[in-house]
């Protein structure tokens, strides 16, 4: 991006009006109240250290909040980055849940089965990869609905998990396998509170990559150009020549290579699929949806958001264990309330214009 | 001069249909030719044989005199043909240079990366050439229309277009933006590209085009230089009969006010002022018109007036009753029709059949819904009615309304409003975008109407259209009235003074069809004020 001589100056801004920092957006209103808040706790917490304020930000301040954060916001990010792909094109893919529960539950059987943790890895994205291919199929061949076939990806992969399971290990809930080990960088994990970012799981560092290449993508090569068109107005693409239909396949394909990293790397840190109710995936890919409208469809936002959730999550965790007087389920859905004021605080996400709409080429 | 394109012999038949029937069309290089005709003409359907979206049923495309068979237009653009479409093919988030280089975008490293220097620098370079004044940086979306067209003409540009074809370029455009597409198509030229355009409007072709081809019934009636033909002429060999473009008007026989409008003033949906204190009356057998270039509040007062919109002051009469807070529906049933100036948005649910489209307005009747039961038979016979009398094609009741042509689409608008016996026709631009055959049948439409005592608002940024059909005519500049004048004793130039905001006096503000020549004297030596 440095060799660009006249456009130097008008590019940084187009890219900021793309994400979380357009001037007046209330994406930006949300992210300085938070900065802001944050702020005000810590002051009070270090004046006051026997108050609920000093418990809180103990909480917040703590190495191991960092690290539960990251954990948790593995799976739901990477399906957000799948989202993206997906909606971007015009496919609104619904069914990530579905895609995290597969692969989560193949990673673990293709582990157990060969004994080698980056096979079941390996694994667990082509089942995903697979599903989001019928899912693909049926959308853009078959014109079906996107999300009455994004809601039976998920049925499918609700039914189809647990069902394997019982067949296979007798029970909703698969043996334990070896789980993927936290590589630690040397010096840099030493460092407090985000030391925790470097003595991670291996997951969280190919999130990172993730999130990097994704944004690239999208705003630095062809390909991303060509999602983006098709998904705003397919017959602009069409008319220059590109084939909307393999834009498609490929950026929904994408969607389920994305989330079977995630739903992967959600049952391989535990060792375990767990196939009770929801199962272990538990609405992370819903949550993903919310997170990448809140970051509005840009891969950087969509990785802020979901630590965001993911945060309040490991604080509101982090409290029930400390025990501050309030009862444990008020705590336990403090984090949703947060979601559901942030997201009418921003308000509208602007939707790719022919997003869920069947495209037809040669269509008059 | 080397002919760039020749269509031999091409015909193009659909099931049922004959579209083009053995056309033959030859364009010279460098020059602007115009494809002339009414709605339904088969110029689209032509143009899209040529640019390979359609492969002809019989006939040969010769490119640079060589005969070319194009699949699909991936083809007709490597040949060097290039359509630019009514509807733009824009992707609106993207710059200027993104959709000018989308699907051919220069890349580096391998293809790993778009060369945004380098698409900027060709998009630049090329809008320089061409004389083309396009901000490559900006977005789609924060762009006038007719900046959007150049971008769509870079685009075919880019793309090595030698041959542009344009269909119908100028029914977006504003009066100034159509010059200046005329400016660009010029320069075009000029450096050697050729250009086809497709056109309804007669004036256009005149102006823009050196060679004019007329097509009727999807044949090719006939080929004529613009400098050597007339517009009687042209109309003429677009309808196939001759068209009196000037309409005759009986005296007005006028009744009592049926409509009056008093100081009436209404925002705009940005909450800005769009009808500034504006007061008129309309009598039976009267044909007030209202001139002015679009966008100066004549939407808003419309809509004002028949009940879509609610005035932030003023007072509205119809009948002699205060109807200001009346609902749009009491307004019907009390004999207000409505012709509304988008007649896709507004005058008809596309995807309904004429039957149900029938309906539309007086589903509270007791005539077709009777105790809150739609009866459809009764629906259906009224629909054909309409048809019939009103010379809508296909005479089809079961038709989709999408599926007609935008003039018969019109004349069943006009059907309905009429036949609900209204005692006001509130007509907002009835023939725009309307074939020459139509508009001449709207317009008798209309005068009977008037004849039969009907009063009639007619408001339209048609000159000729208000100026030939109007008994008085206010003349709107800004939301408010700049005069009211006798239109048979004004010229177009008066005319186009006031339309400009050309205040002739301010004595004469008030003044009405009695004061009108000396007013407008006034008018044409202001002009030369600084």
């Amino acid at each position: 991006m440095s060799d660009a001589t006249g456009s130097a100056p008008e590019e940084p801004r187009r890219d900021e009006s793309d994400g979380l920092l357009d001037t007046h957006s209330p994406r930006k209103i949300v992210a300085w109240a938070t900065v802001g808040g944050l702020a005000v706790l810590l002051a009070a917490g270090a004046l006051f250290p026997d108050s609920l304020a000093g418990t809180l930000s103990d909480v917040i301040t703590s190495r191991n909040t960092l690290a539960s954060a990251l954990r948790l916001s593995v799976p739901i990010a990477f399906a957000a980055l799948g989202g993206i792909f997906a909606e971007k094109s015009g496919v609104i893919n619904i069914g990530l849940e579905g895609l995290l529960i597969i692969s989560a539950f193949t990673a673990v059987y293709v582990t157990d089965v060969t004994g080698g943790v980056w096979l079941g890895f390996g694994g667990g994205i082509i089942a995903s990869t697979l599903l989001a291919a019928l899912f693909a199929v049926v959308t853009i061949r078959f014109r079906a609905d996107q999300i009455i076939a994004g809601l039976a990806v998920w049925l499918i992969a609700l039914g189809l998990a647990p069902f394997a399971s019982q067949v296979i290990y007798g029970g909703p809930n698969t043996s334990t396998v070896p789980t993927i080990g936290a590589i630690s960088v040397p010096v840099l994990s030493e460092i407090p509170f985000f030391g925790a970012l470097f003595s991670a799981s291996p997951s969280v560092y190919l999130l990172f990559l993730a999130v990097a290449l994704s944004w690239y993508v999208f705003e630095r090569t062809s390909f991303g150009r060509w999602i983006r068109a098709s998904g705003e107005n397919p017959k602009a693409l069409d008319t220059a020549g590109v084939n909307v239909a393999h834009v498609r396949y490929a950026a929904v394909l994408l969607s389920g290579v994305l989330s079977g990293m995630g739903g992967a790397a959600l049952s391989l840190d535990l060792g375990q699929f767990t196939g009770n109710g929801p199962t272990m995936v538990n609405g992370k890919g819903f949550i993903a949806i919310v997170a990448y409208l809140f970051g509005n469809y840009n891969p950087i936002g969509a990785f802020l958001s979901t630590m965001l959730f993911a945060g309040l999550d490991a604080i509101q965790t982090a409290l029930q264990l400390q025990g501050i007087g309030v009862p444990r389920q008020l705590i336990r859905i403090t984090p949703f309330v947060i979601v559901i004021v942030i997201l009418a605080l921003v308000g509208r996400t602007r939707t790719p214009e022919a997003a869920g709409e069947y495209y037809e080429s040669g269509e008059e | 001069m080397a002919t760039a394109v020749h269509l031999d012999g091409i015909t193009k038949r659909f099931p049922g249909v004959v579209a083009n029937d053995d056309v033959d069309l030859a364009v010279e290089r460098g020059t602007v030719h115009a494809l002339l005709g009414e709605n339904g003409a088969g110029k689209t359907t032509l143009m899209n044989v040529l640019y390979g979206l359609y492969e002809p049923t019989s006939g040969r495309v010769l490119v640079d005199e060589e005969v070319r068979s194009f699949d699909s237009p991936r083809d007709a653009i490597d040949a060097g043909v290039g359509m630019i479409h009514q509807h733009f093919m824009l992707v609106d988030p993207m710059t200027v240079t993104e959709n000018i280089t989308l699907g051919n975008e220069p890349r580096k490293w391998g293809g790993l990366a778009v060369d945004r220097a380098a698409a900027r620098e060709a998009v630049v370079e090329l809008s320089d050439r061409y004389g083309f004044d396009v901000d490559p940086d900006a977005r789609v979306e924060d762009i006038s229309v007719g900046e959007q067209q150049r971008v769509e003409i870079l685009k075919a540009l880019y793309r090595g277009a030698d041959v542009l074809i344009l269909d119908e370029p100028t029914a977006v455009l504003t009066p100034q933006e159509v010059e200046e597409l005329f400016g660009v198509l010029e320069e075009l030229t000029a450096q050697g590209k050729t250009i086809i355009f497709i056109t309804h409007k007669l004036g256009e072709a005149m102006r823009a085009a050196d060679d004019i081809t007329v097509l009727r019934d999807g044949r090719n009636v006939g080929s004529v230089k613009a400098d050597e033909t007339t517009r009687e002429d042209l109309a003429e060999l677009m309808v196939g009969r001759e068209v009196l473009l000037d309409v005759d008007r009986p005296p007005a026989e006028t009744g009592d006010v049926v409509a009056s409008v008093s100081n009436v003033v209404v925002d705009d949906d940005r909450g800005v002022r769009a009808v500034d204190d504006v007061s008129f009356d309309v009598r039976a057998g009267e044909v007030f018109g209202i001139a002015g270039v679009d966008g100066n509040g004549q939407s808003e007062l419309v809509e004002a007036l028949t009940g879509l919109r609610r005035p932030q002051h003023g007072r509205i009469e119809f009948l002699g009753d205060d109807v200001t807070a009346d609902s749009r529906r009491q307004r019907i049933e009390e004999g207000m029709a409505y012709i509304p100036e988008d007649r896709q948005e507004r005058g008809l649910v596309m995807d309904f059949d004429l039957t149900e489209n029938a309906l539309l307005g007086s589903q509270h009747s007791k005539e077709f819904g009777p105790n809150g039961r739609i009866d459809w038979p009764a629906t259906r016979t009224h629909a054909e009615a309409i048809i019939d009398e009103y010379d809508v094609r296909p005479p089809d009741a079961d038709a989709i309304s999408e599926s007609l042509s935008g003039g018969n689409q019109q004349k069943f608008i006009v059907g309905r409003e009429f036949e609900r016996d209204p005692e006001l026709v509130v007509a907002s631009h009835p023939t725009r975008g309307v074939d020459v055959g139509s508009i001449e049948f709207i317009h008798e439409r209309l005068l009977e109407l008037r004849q039969q005592g009907v009063a009639v608002l007619l408001v339209s940024s048609k000159l000729e259209e208000v100026q030939g059909l109007s008994d008085r005519l206010g003349v709107i500049y800004e939301g408010e009235f700049i005069d009211v004048v006798d239109p048979d004793e004004t010229t177009e130039e008066e005319l186009g003074l006031l339309m400009a905001g050309e205040h002739p006096d301010e004595d004469d503000a008030d003044a009405s069809t009695d004061a009108t020549e000396s007013g407008s004297a006034e008018a044409a030596t202001g002009g030369d004020r600084p």
